[in-house]
């Protein structure tokens, strides 16, 4: 077989490989090394290669992001900002039909906004919202339907672990990619709420109401949130405007949130210890991924595979826009199956090179940062789509009373949300771009 | 055996950890003393306290020099350091969808499987990066700033990846005999981020 017919075998191989359980990261690894194997007719290829690769990957300066963010949004769980953003956003909107789950969209992408991680904020903000969503009559699919797609917005609302790997796959910029990102990250917000109020329209009968609250009171929780602002402003505007490197926003970021959670006496050494096991497992799970995405984009690469592909599509002389429209649709069947993460390493690669190809009437540069949204978008519509909706796991554990399938039914609301978002920032790509002309 | 395991793996990630931890304190101080400097120099403060600004800028205070570099080496030993405590907590990203369907038998069976594949290939990268220790220690690199050699920082990376390859070794041997008992005492893990 030529390199080239090796490259195409591999993805089912690696497919069936993944569909059976072996770890994402394990299975490009192994394709990886199989398919320089086999293209190069033995082993000193790759040999050769990892003697640097696995390092040179692991102390790549601009991946150092992943494990400060990460450990930031540890510490902003611990630090005790959701109860204060709930609080706050609750004491605003509580009143109003269907006004706490709107309450938990809000404190949502609060939290999204120093942390970049969408379990993490589906869970933290579950453990504060949940109770008091029950507490004042929602029904249980339908607030935990709420913070699943609310969950989203850690990942939507910048930072973004995923958008850095993204700019890292794409050589883009990351502080262009998460000042695009702000805008549709707010839509998503605002669309969620929209939701809400459409659903319990619909559904009288699944949210309880209850008096306003006092002016006073409201302008006190407001001012509880500080900190969150002062975190956000400092990271991703000090990013934005180039104070510092996105590493070093990342760092300033984890302090800051150290800083609070300290502060607020949230961190105990044994706390401390907890944030950086959890840290820990996922650090490795993410760059085990890169490590096996790595090698087998290079053995990509080698088998010409991603050149030919886009050389495919451009002579079929498809138009740019069912093109985009295709890929789109496929990440989001896929992203019922797969981690977002694992699906952008495994994809990116292949797609990219495609689409740089495609004319949409924009310079490369606002291309590559437009369609890094709406992959990032897709993606995560998989993290709420039955059957493997990742939020919608986490959240059923938190509360064993509602049965997954209510949580099925009450988020396909929110789904059908995401998609008029996608099909709204297809349409008008200058949403996404508003911010960087 | 399996407690050793377990205190080796969360010692590594504790370790890796406070890399982690000194990492993002020396990047904080370097960007704290880059704005530093950066005030001293503008023209605002000369204009408005020329003393402090030429006080400031004689602190000799500044971004750190080679910061990057002590981060580079720094966080390859913290993710080679926190690969162990994934591995036992079978924390690895999977897709379960499929599987599930299948008997308990013919899972943990696809489990061993992966445990052993995952096992070699740590063992694989630990020896290839030994390979790459010796020829860094050979040719005598050192990194650009500071001038510290980069065998240095291979060789932390490749003593957590040593310890890496042995607690791998132990995951391997509890799902096989796991394979044979039918018993299993670690985690059957899933899909996370």
């Amino acid at each position: 077989m030529s390199p080239l017919e090796l490259g195409f075998w591999s993805f089912p191989v690696l497919l069936v490989m993944i569909f059976l359980r072996v770890p994402i990261g394990l299975a490009m690894f192994l394709c990886g090394i199989g398919g320089l194997y086999f293209s190069t007719g033995g082993s000193a290829m790759f040999m050769a290669k990892l003697k640097s690769e696995t390092y040179s990957t692991f102390s790549s300066y601009s991946l150092t992001i992943i494990p400060m963010f990460l450990l930031m949004g540890q510490f902003a769980t611990l630090s005790g900002m959701s109860t204060a953003l709930f609080k706050a956003a609750e004491s605003w909107l509580g009143h109003r039909r269907g006004g706490v789950a709107m309450a938990a969209v809000g404190a949502c992408a609060g939290f999204g906004a120093i942390c970049g991680s969408s379990l993490a904020t589906a869970a933290t903000m579950s453990k504060v919202a949940l109770p008091e969503l029950r507490r004042y009559g929602y029904s249980g699919g339908f607030s935990t339907a709420t913070l699943a797609a609310g969950g989203t917005l850690g990942i939507l609302i910048p930072p973004s672990v995923i958008l850095v790997i993204y700019a890292i796959l794409t050589e883009q910029n990351i502080a262009k990619l998460f000042a695009a990102a702000f805008i549709p990250g707010l839509l998503a917000a605002a669309g969620y709420m929209i939701t809400i109020s459409l659903y319990v329209r619909r559904h009288p009968d699944a949210a309880g109401t209850r008096e306003p609250t006092p002016y006073a009171e409201r302008f006190s929780a407001l001012i509880d949130v500080w900190p969150v602002l002062l975190v956000f402003g400092l990271v991703v505007g000090g990013i934005y405007l180039g104070w510092f490197t996105p590493t070093e926003g990342a760092a300033v970021g984890a302090a800051g949130t150290a800083a609070i959670a300290l502060a607020r006496r949230a961190l105990s050494w044994s706390r401390l210890q907890e944030s950086i096991i959890a840290t820990a497992q996922n650090t490795a799970m993410i760059f085990f991924i890169i490590l096996g995405a790595a090698l087998y984009n290079g053995f990509l690469a080698l088998s010409q595979v991603p050149q030919e592909l886009s050389a495919w599509v451009v002579g079929q002389g498809f138009s740019a826009w069912t093109v985009l429209t295709l890929i789109l649709l496929f990440y989001l069947v896929f992203g019922c199956l797969m981690d977002s993460l694992s699906m952008i390493l495994l994809t990116i690669p292949i797609f990219f090179p495609v689409v740089s190809l495609l004319d949409f009437g924009m310079s490369p540069e606002h291309m590559a940062i437009w369609f890094g949204i709406l992959v990032l978008i897709v993606v995560e519509v998989g993290l709420i789509t039955p059957p493997v909706g990742m939020n919608l796991f986490i959240i059923n554990v938190m509360d064993r009373e509602t049965p997954i399938s209510e949580t099925y039914k009450a988020v396909l609301w929110f789904v059908t949300s995401d998609i008029v978002r996608v099909v709204l920032l297809v349409l008008f790509p200058s949403i996404t771009l508003f911010l960087l002309y | 055996m399996a407690v050793l395991a377990t205190r080796l793996a969360r010692l590594m990630a504790l370790l890796g950890g406070a890399v982690l931890l000194v990492l993002i304190a020396i990047t904080c101080v370097s960007v704290l003393g880059r704005g530093l400097n950066t005030f001293g120099h503008s023209a605002l403060l000369g204009d408005l306290a020329p003393g402090l600004a030429e006080a400031l800028l004689a602190s000799g205070v500044g971004a750190v020099t080679g910061d990057f570099e002590i981060v580079e080496a720094g966080i390859a030993f913290a993710i080679f350091a926190f690969l162990p405590i994934c591995q036992l907590s079978a924390g690895h990203a999977t897709v379960d969808i499929f599987t599930d369907q299948l008997p308990a038998a013919v899972n943990r069976v696809l489990v061993a499987v992966c445990e052993v594949a995952l096992t070699l290939v740590v063992l694989l990268i630990a020896w290839r990066l030994f390979e790459g220790l010796q020829g860094k220690y050979r040719n005598g690199e050192t990194t650009f700033l500071l001038q510290f050699p980069v065998w240095w920082a291979y060789g932390a990376s490749f003593a957590a990846s040593v310890i890496a390859g042995l607690i791998a070794l132990y995951a391997a041997g509890v799902r096989l005999s796991g394979l044979l008992t039918g018993r299993d005492d670690l985690s059957m893990g899933g899909m996370q981020q």
